[in-house]
């Protein structure tokens, strides 16, 4: 994350928004705070942040409507903070445009490290390559293979296309839906039984122990993230 | 064995009936009717005083049933006198009034207990948040290594409070019967995954051992709430065994069924408690200075029943076992897979 950036809280709760202060000032970052919906609809256009931190139960209502105004507006990383128990408020929020989300509690670390990963993403070229990395694992888009270390791995179509998917959208939370459109095409949106079965069968190729995965991570009751830490 | 302790009241109220017929019979003269209807009185108070709607009626009922052999016409159910009628009315009347009280006496004495276990369980981790807090705010000059220990038991504390607050929400959602579950098809190992990263890595990491069998179908149910399943089952065998000592965690399937089974080293339990185990704030006598407000078992016990399974614990060879099985009530469809 380059250092002096602009980074909007809009957060009706003041300890959370002291903390989320506190951390990003340490780290050499400015912070504007909008406690409602109108305020940070202000501060976007006046102030023009690098990252917007949204918290999803805002007093004057809806915070999709407002992702969508910004998504509309502008292209920024827009993180979203919401409770557990919400879970289709962030799959709707993150397909409103959301990037990526954290729930309530969190720890400033994993906070940083989604606006870190999202900062990143937006950075990033697209590659023209057709050999991506990821950790040990390695695809050829063009040729259709892939590889873990310096052995092939034996993928079916599916499989191959679903792990292609992946590997373009790490670090990216994924909502089951989102993926089952992609991989499989939009009449399967809702055929969740597909993506567990060749989740299952991916992970048994590619994780070292399944129990403890280190790629394909669950995001229980929203989807998955493919974990990269070094690529191409 | 624990049959007979979860219907012990049915056993005694059955040979008090045996009794009392036995003594109506053989003193009918000396006694009257008006002692006689006095005595068959006994049961239906034993039985109310457990405060169950159902076990009052029956019990009532039966009693009911055997007065009417010593009214006239004796020896035949048949009733002429009104008299008798409204003994019999007042009966019920009895029975149920005793039940009402003591299902709110038994409601008061719940609310009790889930206000001081609650109250312990939350104010314990708070406390430990407030006391290594402050320690670390006014301690000058702080040696790091004793920082990063106040620090570490800091998350460790909100980690245990955020367990249990995740645990009550559970529980009071599915105390409303009208709340649908959120069904859909869940990977048990990932579920399991999941619940993992719930608890500090260093604290599992050894001591788990997994026999996951590699070939297992989905099932079908709310994986959020199967998710809390696992992570009450974990926390209990943290709580309830030695440090030092492995916890054994094992999901298979037969045809009709997934089993869940988690067993951590501890002394035996007795029946009694292996019994109570699963109810709402019960502690076994032995473990007074175990923080654990009863709730994780219980809601255990909830979840398993929303998907019309069951939950057992039993002492064996090596510790406890608590054992889930869940009825596999929908298979997934045969997929069109591709091949190689």
């Amino acid at each position: 994350m380059k250092p002096h950036q602009l980074i909007l809280i809009v957060e009706d709760d003041e300890a959370i928004s002291r903390l989320l202060q506190l951390s990003f000032k340490q780290l050499g970052h400015k912070t504007l705070l909008a406690k409602d919906r109108q305020s940070a609809l202000r501060e976007i256009q006046t102030r023009n942040p690098d990252i917007i931190l949204l918290d999803l139960g805002l007093p004057d209502g809806d915070g999709k409507e407002l992702i969508k105004t910004v998504r509309s507006l502008l292209s920024i990383p827009i993180i979203v903070v919401s409770a557990r128990s919400d879970e289709q408020e962030i799959i709707a929020a993150l397909d409103a445009g959301a990037d990526d989300y954290v729930t309530k509690p969190f720890s400033t670390n994993e906070l940083l490290a989604r606006v870190r990963s999202t900062q990143r993403r937006f950075m990033m070229h697209q590659t023209s390559d057709s050999l991506i990395t990821c950790n040990d694992i390695t695809i050829d888009v063009e040729n259709f293979s892939a590889l873990k270390g310096d052995q092939p791995l034996k993928l079916t179509p599916t499989e191959f296309n679903l792990l292609k998917y992946f590997i373009l959208h790490r670090n990216q939370v994924l909502t089951h839906n989102k993926i089952l459109k992609e991989v499989w095409g939009a009449a399967y949106e809702y055929e969740m039984q597909y993506l567990r079965t060749y989740v299952n069968a991916l992970r048994k190729k590619i994780e070292t122990n399944t129990t403890s995965p280190l790629y394909i991570q669950t995001e229980l009751g929203i989807g998955y993230r493919f974990i990269c830490t070094t690529t191409n | 064995m624990q049959l007979f302790y979860t219907y012990r009241h049915y056993i005694v109220t059955f040979f008090l009936f045996l009794l009392i017929t036995g003594i109506s019979l053989v003193f009918r003269k000396e006694l009257e009717m008006t002692n006689i209807i006095l005595i068959h009185l006994l049961p239906v108070v034993v039985i109310a005083l457990r405060g169950e709607w159902i076990a009052t009626f029956i019990t009532t009922t039966a009693s009911i049933a055997l007065l009417a052999l010593y009214a006239p016409p004796t020896l035949s159910f048949i009733v002429h006198e009104m008299i008798y009628i409204w003994s019999f009315i007042i009966f019920y009347v009895v029975g149920y009034t005793i039940t009402f009280q003591a299902r709110k006496i038994h409601a008061n004495s719940v609310k009790e207990i889930l206000y001081n276990t609650l109250s312990h369980d939350l104010k314990t981790p708070l406390s430990s948040i407030m006391g290594n807090a402050t320690f670390v705010v006014e301690t000058h000059p702080l040696d790091p290594a004793l920082r990063y220990q106040a620090l570490a038991q800091i998350i460790e504390s909100s980690r245990q409070m955020n367990r249990l607050i995740n645990t009550l929400l559970d529980s009071a959602r599915l105390k409303n019967p009208q709340t649908p579950l959120k069904n859909g098809w869940c990977d048990m190992e990932d579920l399991l995954t999941v619940a993992l990263r719930e608890f500090r890595r260093d604290v599992l990491h050894e001591r788990i051992e997994y026999h996951v069998s590699s070939e297992l179908p989905l099932f079908y149910g709310d994986g959020g709430l199967l998710m809390r399943l696992f992570v009450n089952l974990i926390d209990n065998a943290l709580k309830y065994s030695d440090e030092e000592q492995p916890i054994n965690v094992s999901i298979t399937t037969t045809p009709n069924a997934f089993h869940i089974s988690f067993s951590n080293k501890c002394p035996p339990l007795e029946p009694a408690e292996l019994a109570n185990l699963f109810e709402k704030f019960y502690r076994a006598g032995n473990t007074a200075d175990i923080s654990g407000s009863g709730i994780g078992l219980s809601i255990c016990r909830d979840i398993t029943r929303a998907h019309h399974g069951t939950i057992r614990a039993y002492n064996d060879e090596y510790g406890i076992r608590i054992e889930v099985t869940l009825p596999i009530l929908k298979r997934p469809a045969s997929l069109k897979m591709d091949n190689l």
